[in-house]
């Protein structure tokens, strides 16, 4: 039989152990729950930074498409801009080929040449010079071959009567007509387009 | 004391420490389930504060984007208006070279 005493110890004891291993259960629970919110933290921070990674990528597609939306307008305006001045130039040299082709002065000395250079390119004994219809009426026909005819001695050149499609200028053709060479101020405008097209934009925008 | 007030005595006392135990085991259930609601609220709370910067972000992006858009447009306008009334004062110049190039092809 215990006394009073070692049943009070023994008691004593069971409480003791009963509460060590309470606060054990209790201090493991709230290590587990700060590893826990630890990894959540961790996991919740990734998702932020996810979502303002995410944000600042857009922005910055946003602000990238905005700014180059732009650019691009702006440049298709100063390239309409550009092209109106340079379609106005070309039109002014057009005019100025009309003009020049009506001043008989300074127009047949030129026609000459343009006539000359033809029968020198088409290379024959024969050739037919081929007007427009404003310099038939304007040129004494057979004075003009003659004309021609003493520059490029000894070939024989005839002028013909069906006038020609041009603002001025000329076409050589061979005798029979199967070889023509075309040197009339709409075929010299045309043939250097391009080549004016990048004098024009240099001394139009090159700031030069 | 008699044997039966003994085995009372230290009955009760294991009743205790089997209640201290649950209590404890009860407590860190409590303690666990605690954790998702946890998790739950401050997830809900710092995303949502997360989205509204990224939000806010975005629209000062978009701002800015705009105005400086504005005044990348307003100094290629200046600078394409400069550029065209430079341009068209230069124009009879031009005329005159293309028909010069035109004029001065012959070589006779």
């Amino acid at each position: 039989m215990r006394s009073l005493s070692e049943t009070s110890k023994f008691t004593e004891d069971i409480l003791t152990v009963a509460k060590e291993k309470a606060c054990q259960i209790i201090e493991q629970a709230e290590q587990e729950r700060q590893r826990i919110l630890e990894n959540a933290s961790a996991a919740i921070s990734r998702e932020e930074n996810d979502i303002v990674r995410n944000a600042q990528t857009e922005a910055e597609g946003i602000k990238r498409r905005e700014i180059s939306e732009v650019l691009h307008r702006a440049k298709l305006f100063e390239q309409s801009e550009k092209d109106k001045i340079l379609a106005s130039v070309l039109e002014g040299v057009k005019t100025r080929l009309r003009e020049f082709a009506e001043d008989q002065n300074a127009y047949f000395g030129y026609l000459t040449k343009l006539t000359v250079d033809a029968i020198r390119q088409l290379g024959m004994d024969m050739a037919n010079i081929h007007l427009t219809s404003d310099d038939l009426k304007r040129i004494d026909s057979a004075k003009f071959a003659e004309e021609i005819s003493k520059l490029v001695s000894p070939i024989t050149v005839e002028v013909a009567k069906d006038p020609i499609e041009a603002s001025g200028g000329v076409i050589v053709t061979s005798k029979n007509g199967k070889i023509r060479i075309v040197n009339t101020l709409d075929q010299r405008f045309e043939a250097l387009e391009p080549k004016m097209l990048i004098e024009a934009g240099r001394i139009l925008f090159s700031g030069k | 004391m008699s044997s039966l007030e003994t085995v009372k005595i230290i009955v009760d006392a294991e009743n205790e420490a089997s209640k201290l135990l649950n209590d404890a085991k009860t407590k860190a259930l409590e303690i666990r389930r605690q954790v998702d609601s946890m998790i739950i609220a401050d997830r809900e709370k710092r995303l949502s504060k997360a989205r509204k910067e990224a939000e806010l972000q975005l629209q000062r992006t978009e701002a800015e984007a705009k105005a400086e858009a504005a005044r990348i447009k307003e100094d290629s306008m200046e600078k394409t208006k400069r550029d065209l009334q430079k341009a068209f004062s230069a124009r009879q110049a031009a005329e005159k070279a293309l028909f010069d190039i035109i004029m001065g092809e012959i070589v006779v």
